[in-house]
């Protein structure tokens, strides 16, 4: 299969290179149109992400347009410490089909199984099928390959548990406070210190609906600051205890030497005893928060050890999926292959179809000039019966004929049919009527008066 | 024969919610348990159907017709959460109850009641209906408290395994207890009411020492003992769920000694 995907990654590629031949939306719409210009690229999607930048080709059966996509990057790069082809990753024909399939499920992905690249790869596809030219970037093979990527890339997500769970410490601890408090909206936050591990955990809390945000930091400015920016606002850091009570989760990650919360803070500021659930997440090293507050009945405390604990389940999770989305890629790579396979018997078959109607029209002209007396109504009746009769007579080979190349019958497959049917003199006589007809036309044109092209000596 | 499929479907239907519990959520399988309880519900209608068109009475009275109503109606609550996704999981805890009560009732024989109701029409059947609906609503408030207690101990006792990731967040759970909690009392409360009024009506008094009258007082004294403990002053979530939990089985607890020491009627469940 003459398929090609060259291009970076974050396993040939450190991020400094990887950032230099990083193609925008625009850039790679042109970079595309290039490509066709100067190497004839008939299909060719650009995929660039944070992680990659490929470029697909179809077809390469020479080495040109590979060397036009290396020009490509190098152009983008400029100057690097090695000379870029040493970054520069290739994969051929099943290899490239298997390699798109990884990639649109996230197994190629820094983080295993992260859904933000199927979105990526739908976004190369839907740019290459879009942009104004014709034939499309994405022809009907770089067409099918995508469609049936982001096809691969769902089914492996839905069906295992690939991207299952959280990576980032960040959604570990939203996706304790929902386990806790289901939605989020409206939810209070209590931040303590204004480490940028916790500012991250306070985004990612603030996007799921918390909207009471008060901030305390050892230093006034600083949470008036913070509580700006999440539209809370700001308390002295010796008033934390006041703020507890009317507050659903507590994140602290201050710099101090010893714990800020103890328990006897905690039960103190209560002033009866709890009924709906405190989540405390301490992310500070060392502890902000006395483990045995953890205690203390309706508050659930999580250190940083906790959330990674919760990472590194998920990411067990993820690998105890590969082998199963090993073999739906690989059952999908089969089906790619086999429908291409058959995609090469087409020309065969189309021949076929052209040198049977000859025939048929033939042997009809010849009967109908014994037949002068048949009425128009029988004539039509018996070109009806040769049609049904050619296709019966075609359809089984028809059949078998992408059955066998679907089932790896190769070229000597198509060889065969082409001599079986004699085929290739149905091209040869094509191509003739194709000369002559170039031929006749040229004849014509200085007979209707167009001018000679004055270039032309 | 229909009961008996109805019955073999809920457990179909429960060895598929473990399976998705052990498997994880997710892919073409998802969907199958809460379409094997619907279908085990609907079936478990069908079967009830027959009964009341066989015999020319509802399957209200006796014991194995009287307990596979009050399944069916747990069955029909499932199928009314099924399609709030995370809160479809309490089937997890609910459907062995409704497996354990259509058990019983096969086993008992799903018949009517050999013995003549002396008085029977709209007050009764009201009645009856309202009373499965008080049981059920417990029973509701039973399966969302069990759930609420396990994914407490996983949160508290930071285990993230299967349970933690099927197990509806707390708030959730909190909420269906509470809906059904006062589902259930409001049903119950009224079908005593009911009850009362239709017996006095008919009987002139209404007998205490009846076990039935006796059961249905009491689980409604339990009723109120669970939400006094979930309403007073700095009473826990946690406690409400424990609470309901407890007062489940103080009813079943209650049932199953009055059946043994008062059960002599036959009309009692």
């Amino acid at each position: 299969m003459p398929l090609a995907v060259v291009g970076v990654s974050h396993e040939t590629a450190p991020v400094d290179i990887r950032e230099k031949v990083a193609f925008g939306s625009a850039e790679a719409g042109d970079a595309l149109l290039a490509l066709r210009k100067e190497a004839g690229v008939d299909e060719a999607v650009i995929l660039s992400t944070c992680n990659r930048t490929e470029v697909y080709l179809f077809p390469v059966r020479e080495e040109r347009p590979i060397r036009a996509v290396e020009r490509l990057l190098a152009g983008k790069a400029g100057p690097t410490p090695r000379p870029l082809g040493s970054y520069v990753f290739q994969e051929w024909g099943e290899g490239a089909v298997r390699h798109l399939f990884h990639v649109s499920a996230g197994l190629d992905s820094m983080v295993t199984g992260e859904a933000e690249i199927q979105g990526q790869v739908k976004e190369a596809y839907q740019r290459a099928s879009t942009l104004p030219v014709f034939p499309p970037m994405a022809g009907p093979v770089l067409n099918r390959l995508f469609q049936m990527a982001l096809a691969v890339g769902g089914r492996i997500r839905s069906e295992t548990p690939i991207g299952e769970g959280t990576a980032s410490v960040a959604s570990v601890a939203v996706e304790l406070a929902r386990k806790i408090f289901g939605s989020l909206k409206g939810k209070r936050v209590l931040i303590l210190g204004a480490g940028i591990a916790g500012e991250l955990i306070a985004e990612a809390l603030t996007r799921e609906g918390v909207e009471g945000v008060v901030v305390a930091t050892r230093t006034y400015d600083r949470a008036v600051n913070l509580a700006r920016k999440h539209r809370g606002h700001a308390i002295p850091f010796e008033k934390i205890h006041e703020a507890l009570p009317s507050v659903d989760i507590v994140l602290s990650s201050t710099a101090a030497p010893y714990p800020v919360l103890t328990r006897s803070i905690v039960r103190d500021s209560f002033q009866e005893p709890r009924r709906h659930p405190l989540l405390i997440i301490d992310i500070a090293v060392p502890r902000d928060v006395d483990p045995a507050v953890g205690d203390e009945p309706e508050v659930f405390l999580y250190n940083v050890d906790d959330l990674r604990k919760i990472v590194d389940e998920h990411v067990r999770t993820r690998e105890g999926a590969l082998p199963e989305a090993q073999r739906i890629i690989a059952a999908h790579s089969e089906e790619f292959r086999s429908w291409y396979a058959s995609l090469e018997v087409v020309p065969v078959i189309q021949d076929m179809r052209k040198q049977a109607k000859a025939f048929r029209e033939a042997e009809l002209e010849r009967l109908f000039r014994g037949l002068a007396h048949v009425s128009p109504e029988d004539r039509e009746r018996i070109e009806a019966f040769a049609r049904r009769l050619q296709n019966k007579l075609l359809h089984d080979p028809t059949v078998r004929l992408r059955e066998g190349m679907a089932a790896g019958g190769g070229p000597g497959l198509v060889d065969a049919a082409r001599l079986l049917y004699g085929l290739d003199e149905v091209q040869a006589a094509d191509e003739r009527r194709g000369r002559d007809e170039r031929a006749a036309l040229d004849e014509e044109a200085p007979k209707k008066g167009s001018k000679p092209d004055p270039g032309v000596p | 024969m229909i009961h008996f499929l109805a019955f073999l479907s809920y457990i179909a239907a429960f060895g598929l919610w473990i399976f998705l519990l052990v498997r994880g959520a997710r892919g073409r399988w998802a969907p199958l348990p809460s379409g094997f309880t619907a279908f085990a519900a609907i079936l478990h209608g069908a079967a009830l159907v027959q009964f009341w068109r066989a015999y020319g009475e509802l399957p209200l009275v006796g014991p194995g017709a009287a307990l596979s109503s009050l399944a069916f109606v747990g069955g029909v609550a499932l199928v009314a959460v099924l399609p709030m996704r995370e809160v479809a999981r309490v089937a997890l805890t609910l459907l062995p109850f409704v497996i354990l009560l259509q058990g019983v009732a096969l086993a008992l024989g799903i018949r009517p009641s050999p013995f003549p109701l002396d008085f029977q029409g709209a007050g009764f059947v009201l009645h009856v209906a309202l009373a499965f609906l008080g049981y059920q609503g417990l029973a509701l408030a039973f399966a969302a408290g069990v759930l609420y207690l396990i994914q407490h101990h996983e949160l508290k006792g930071k285990r993230f395994g299967r349970f933690f990731q099927f197990i509806p967040p707390l708030a959730i759970l909190e909420r269906v207890g509470r809906i059904g909690l006062w589902l259930g009392f409001v049903s119950l409360t009224l079908a005593l009411a009911v009850g009362w009024a239709w017996t006095v009506q008919n009987r002139g008094s209404l007998e205490m020492t009846d076990p039935k009258v006796l059961w249905a007082v009491m689980s409604w004294f339990v009723f109120l003992g669970i939400l006094g403990a979930r309403g007073g002053k700095g009473r826990s979530e946690y406690r409400s769920a424990l609470a309901a939990v407890v007062g489940f089985a103080v009813v079943i607890g209650m049932y199953l000694a009055l059946r043994v020491t008062e059960g002599g009627s036959g009309l009692f469940l």
